[in-house]
């Protein structure tokens, strides 16, 4: 399991998403956590010391895992860069409008490719 | 493995499960592009919310429902969330330097 920064871990979570386009998965988990064994949380615990949370984000395409934490402060960057990924690459979803402008069902390889955003 | 049918519902019982084990709660998603697919599930390890789709709508959905849960776990459970513009409140109340807000 590979711990990144939130910004690489952006990157590779960007791979990640057009490396299983033909085929694959993409799992996100979140979860909250302090990043500290039992014990130290015990120790804070008894010191009267705030336990200070983050944000635990971990990726796999099911070979490869990364991983990032976030805490209050970046999370607001983090989450719209995060979202700004998701948008992109969710493109085989199906729209509810009968309008299609020039989708093919089933070849969204294209659009999600021509979608990609260049993240500065 | 229960699945949800009204986004609303499942939005509702989520932070509520959230609210209630904050350390033990996690939200999952996985994407399938070739089956173009979604599907969310949160869970405390003792009970299970699943949410599944396939429309792009309910991405964008996901999407707000993703701010909640990142302000309620880098924030704290008590954090205010009401959709996005509750986490301005939270910032507020979080006393960074003031921004000439007209109060």
């Amino acid at each position: 399991m590979v711990l990144l920064q939130p910004d690489p871990f952006l990157n590779e979570l960007t791979s990640m998403f057009e490396h299983s386009t033909e085929k694959g998965t993409v799992w996100v988990t979140l979860k909250r956590s302090s990043l500290k064994s039992k014990v130290q949380r015990n120790k804070m615990a008894a010191a009267g010391e705030p336990l200070e949370y983050r944000c635990l984000i971990r990726a796999t395409n099911g070979k490869k895992t990364i991983s990032t934490s976030v805490g209050p402060k970046d999370h607001q960057r983090f989450q719209a860069s995060y979202a700004t990924i998701l948008k992109a690459h969710m493109t085989s979803l199906k729209k509810r409008e009968r309008k299609d402008k020039k989708k093919v069902p089933g070849a969204d390889k294209k659009e999600g490719g021509s979608k990609k955003p260049k993240r500065a | 493995m229960v699945y949800i049918t009204s986004w609303d519902e499942f939005v509702e019982r989520s932070a509520q499960l959230f609210r209630a084990d904050p350390d033990s709660t996690r939200y999952v998603m996985k994407y399938r592009h070739c089956d173009g697919k979604l599907v969310l599930k949160v869970t405390d390890d003792k009970e299970c919310l699943k949410f599944k789709t396939d429309q792009a709508q309910d991405a964008k959905k996901m999407e707000k429902l993703n701010n909640i849960f990142f302000t309620l776990m880098s924030r704290g459970p008590d954090a205010d969330v009401s959709e996005v513009t509750g986490k301005e409140q939270t910032e507020a109340q979080s006393g960074k330097k003031g921004r000439g807000r007209k109060q």
